[in-house]
């Protein structure tokens, strides 16, 4: 039997034998990172970082302490800053995910704003300081410094470049303002 | 003089004010755009942790369990037979038995026994079967398919310890009954049976003691704080035939070539470096004393060529918790001052554990007129890993000179900033010979100190705020406390550089230079130089660092100094580079001499005629013209390369460069007492920088500093525990330093008074707040509470037990 299309054989696989022609194997998840559809296929004890950065090669998900201390490796999944070193991939099946990569990329001002206000020394915590700044933002697009200060008030800097991150932060929701 | 002893020449520095004869464009503006900005804010920077490469394997290193013990026997046999496990290194290898980390470049002929402390001491080997601290790289190294796996392996191994008394205090390390920990040795003091190891005394002390109208003495400790990075170490290495590639997370590339090379007896040519952008150094990353940089590399190197695949080999956090600061120290002072705040004699015995930097005297000989001065340091070997200098090696010498000037101004209820300005001086004399020195080498006549002291004043509005002891508890319910310490500026008398400025065929500039990515955007900085000494705009200059392993080395032998260092390197590059354009240029004008020319931008004109001029690119490009189409050839290079040398670590005076800026800062605190919380309501740092090159640099190092300064005077502290030596606190949940609220509004404020012997009349900043900062917390709580706790960090529990309350 020929079939013309991958869909004619899928058809048929289901009609005549009642199973998918390609099954998805176990440990395989559907995951949405900046935009971009992905099926991987997740050892169990994989972190998410260990996906996104190892994997994906999304290297501005840093490891950091190593253990959910310092807001390094934080992603945003369905809206919520999360650490994404404690948070294991077989678990983030169908989540949408966004990364300091994909802000940057959509032209979020916070980027800008980072830079111009020398929010960073050595820049290894800063994409981190970024996305848990941007998951604020998107639910509160107005914050006082004090909201900012908190918001951010998880994640660690050794060179201690904490004193322009409010400065950064509140510039850019007075750009997204501007803009809306 | 042949064409290298020029260069030597060009290469050492000169006391005297070097002006520069440009005019300043990019340098000290505000808003340039840092050229690191947008990788490291969109992610896309790369670090070493990030980098993988195909088919690369896992390396990981056992870590001792114990502060103190000796392995009898190892059984690897379980771990080989782990699935993924590649290769094993045993300490009984042949290839490692009993070879040293180091080797030549770290041996006691290059570095002196009684001053360099255990850190240098060649008592470690690259994999020893003996623990000297808990969590010492030691013993196995293994190499598998993922890091879970590696870890696995280490788990498998089985050792037969044989366990050690251990000490794990300074104090009782000298006790009679405690255990020797290194072997062949018959004290733990590191320089042997005698316990004063270094000694320093100038004056008369009994003369001074005896002038002074009221004695003060009083002891104080720093217990153990560390760098802890951002980033932790790894190395990432492949063989290309006999060729090394690697990717190191080090402050001195260079060194890591020199030390892998001598220890694998390959040659340096045959190693190629990658340095890219590192999550915080603060020497940490300059560290040869411990495994985390020449060891890791060479049992990289080893085991990338027993298996034939690249290597990565990583430390976890736990494992970062090495190379305490060199400040571990109990200090006993005794100081004679008369009734108005002059200081007629300080005397001071320093007990450091695992010592490995300064010995707290050096800023009272360096910044004041004290005329007697006497300093006893120890330095014990105890049952901790060793230390070393974490931004930065003068933590005991500032540690040493706020408390004892606190202690004095306290004691006589003066206002500090006052006695402050009664003692500014050098070497024993007072500031009229600064001024003298000033006058003869052409820089103005300023008094730095006078100006750092009035403007912080007003920044933290001293005269209104500032009171006597326990006078002011607030409506909260709170005490408020302030307190004022000063210092001289990180003048930055020692390191070398080389770097080269090359004129691209478009006329674009690149600076070549192996460096690493060591301090607030240096790059940047090192860019805006050679744009206005070359008069060009700033975008059409780049440094070409993370992937030249050029031969040319910016960095200084220290990771210090590195602006003070390169930038003169690149002003000498330059305007060599600049010089060389001219002669090129003149040859494409008709009838004009080098000198007749000038550049502006990406031109160059001839200077009588402004209108006559031509593009550089079309400069330094030449065409031929062959068969029918066009060849590009290229003229002579124009590339110049400078080297800058300076001065020696530590010794500002004997090579002929007093300390001319000076740094002041202030700090306001609320202490609880009901808690003992101590909460930083403002800190003000006063710095002159001389000049700044880059503004938005030094703010960052000043606030930055401070926030490092605040979490290791409150709550930086590795804590082991007494019982079995084990270090509790390997992690930063249970290490904390500070984060966003841990601190009130810091207010950077940086003065320009051109009196640095760096380029352009600058200074060293980054070293400066993180050091200072700490030791202000004591006489701030004392101004509180009227107690003084001068234990180190000030904890709460430490502020509730002065109080009575614990």
């Amino acid at each position: 039997m020929a079939f013309d299309t991958f869909e004619t054989l899928k058809e048929h696989a289901l009609k005549e034998h009642r199973q998918e022609s390609t099954p998805v194997p176990e440990g395989t998840i559907t995951l949405t990172v900046n935009g971009e559809r992905h099926q991987v296929h997740v050892e169990p004890e994989w972190t998410l970082y260990h996906l996104l950065h190892d994997r994906l090669g999304l290297l501005g998900i840093k490891m950091f302490c190593d253990r959910g201390a310092c807001g390094s490796c934080t992603v945003i999944m369905d809206g919520r800053p999360i650490l994404s070193c404690m948070t294991f991939a077989i678990e983030c099946d169908g989540m949408v995910i966004e990364t300091a990569e994909g802000i940057a990329e959509a032209g979020h001002p916070l980027v800008d704003s980072y830079v111009k206000h020398h929010t960073m020394q050595c820049g290894y915590c800063t994409p981190g300081f970024i996305t848990t700044a941007k998951a604020l933002l998107d639910k509160n697009p107005e914050p006082t410094e004090e909201e900012v200060r908190k918001a951010l008030s998880g994640n660690l800097c050794r060179c201690g470049t904490y004193p322009q991150h409010p400065k950064a932060v509140l510039e850019a929701a007075e750009h997204l303002k501007g803009e809306n | 003089m042949g064409d290298y002893e020029k260069i030597q020449e060009e290469g050492q520095f000169k006391v005297g004010l070097d002006m520069p004869e440009i005019t300043f464009k990019e340098v000290g503006k505000r808003e340039v755009r840092r050229m690191d900005g947008y990788e490291k804010a969109s992610g896309k920077a790369v670090y070493n942790r990030d980098i993988q490469i195909p088919g690369m394997l896992y390396a990981r290193i056992l870590a001792s369990p114990y502060p103190r013990a000796r392995i009898l026997r190892m059984d690897t046999s379980k771990a080989e037979g782990l699935l993924g496990v590649r290769s094993i290194i045993r300490y009984d290898d042949p290839e490692v038995a009993g070879k040293e980390l180091n080797g030549s470049y770290f041996a006691p002929e290059w570095v002196n026994k009684a001053l360099a402390g255990w850190a240098l001491k060649p008592v470690h080997l690259v994999l020893g079967d003996e623990a000297f601290y808990e969590g010492q790289p030691m013993a196995v190294a293994v190499a598998a398919d993922t890091e879970g796996i590696a870890t696995e392996a280490l788990r498998l191994v089985d050792i037969e310890w044989e366990e050690l008394p251990f000490v794990l205090d300074q104090e009782e390390a000298l006790k009679p009954d405690a255990p020797i920990l290194r072997p062949g040795e018959d004290s733990n003091s590191i320089s042997g049976g005698d316990l004063v190891e270094h000694s320093h005394e100038v004056g008369d002390m009994d003369k001074g003691f005896s002038e002074a109208d009221t004695i003060i003495e009083f002891r104080a400790r720093r217990r153990a704080h560390l760098w802890a990075g951002a980033e932790m170490p790894c190395v990432v290495l492949r063989w290309r035939g006999d060729n090394i590639e690697m990717w190191v997370h080090q402050q001195q590339p260079y060194h890591a070539k020199m030390l892998l090379s001598e220890w694998l007896d390959i040659p340096m040519n045959k190693i190629s470096i990658h340095s890219p952008y590192m999550g915080c150094a603060f020497g940490g990353r300059g560290n040869p004393s411990n495994n985390s940089e020449n060891g890791m590399n060479v049992l990289a190197a080893l085991l990338a060529r027993k298996t034939g695949k690249p290597v990565k080999f990583l430390y976890d956090r736990a494992e970062t918790f090495f190379g305490e600061s060199g400040d571990i120290m109990i200090s006993d002072f005794k100081v004679g001052a008369k009734k108005d705040g002059t200081i007629t004699a300080v005397e001071m015995h320093n007990n450091f554990a695992v010592y490995m930097c300064t010995n707290g005297i050096e800023h009272f000989i360096e910044n004041t007129r004290i005329p007697n001065l006497k300093c006893e340091t120890v330095n014990v070997d105890v049952s901790i890993g060793p230390a070393w200098w974490h931004r930065c090696e003068q933590l005991p010498n500032v540690f040493c000179f706020t408390l004892v000037f606190e202690h004095v101004a306290a004691e006589l209820g003066l206002d500090p900033t006052e006695v402050a300005l009664k003692n500014d001086g050098y070497a024993g004399q007072d500031t009229s010979a600064l001024v003298k020195y000033k006058k003869e080498n052409g820089f103005p006549d300023i008094d730095s100190l006078k100006e750092c002291i009035e403007t912080g004043k007003k920044a933290i509005n001293w005269d209104e705020n500032w009171h006597l002891p326990g006078a002011r508890k607030l409506p909260n319910g709170r005490m408020h406390g302030m307190a004022f310490t000063w210092d001289h500026e990180w003048d930055d008398c020692r390191g070398t550089g080389s770097a080269a400025v090359l004129i691209e065929n478009d006329g674009s500039v690149s600076i070549i230079g192996h460096q690493a990515d060591v301090g607030v955007n240096p790059w940047s900085t090192y860019c805006q130089i050679v744009a206005d000494e070359l008069n060009m705009p700033f975008e059409n200059i780049n440094i070409k660092t993370q992937d030249l392993d050029s031969g040319f080395a910016m960095m200084s032998p220290d990771g210090s100094c590195c602006l003070c260092s390169n930038g003169n390197v690149l002003r000498k590059a330059a305007r060599k580079a600049k010089g060389m354009l001219l002669e090129l240029a003149a040859q494409k004008f008709e009838d004009v001499e080098p000198q007749d020319l000038e550049i502006e931008g990406l031109e160059i004109y001839v200077k009588s005629d402004p209108e006559n001029r031509k593009a550089i690119k079309k400069i330094v490009k030449k065409a031929m013209p062959m068969f029918d189409s066009c060849v590009f050839w290229t003229e002579a290079p124009v590339i110049a390369w400078a080297w800058h040398t300076q001065g020696i670590w530590g010794n500002a005076i004997s090579t002929g460069r007093p300390r001319l800026c000076r740094q002041a800062h202030f700090l306001e605190i609320e202490v609880d007492t009901e808690t003992g919380k101590i909460e930083v309501k403002k800190l003000v740092n006063i710095n002159d920088v001389g000049k700044a090159i880059s503004p938005e640099a030094v703010e960052g190092q000043m606030y930055g500093g401070s926030f490092m300064g605040v979490g290791r005077a409150l709550t930086e502290e590795m804590i082991w525990d007494r019982k079995t030596g084990v270090l509790l606190n390997r992690n930063l949940l249970d290490y904390k330093y500070a984060a966003m609220n841990d601190s009130g509004p810091i207010e950077a404020i940086y003065l320009e008074t051109g009196l640095g012997h760096g380029p352009y009349g600058a200074c060293g900043i980054g070293e400066s707040t993180p050091t200072i900062v700490p030791a202000m917390f004591s006489p701030a709580v004392y101004n509180a509470i009227g107690k003084w706790i001068d234990d180190f960090p000030i904890t709460p529990d430490k502020v509730l037990k002065a109080l009575g309350k614990a």
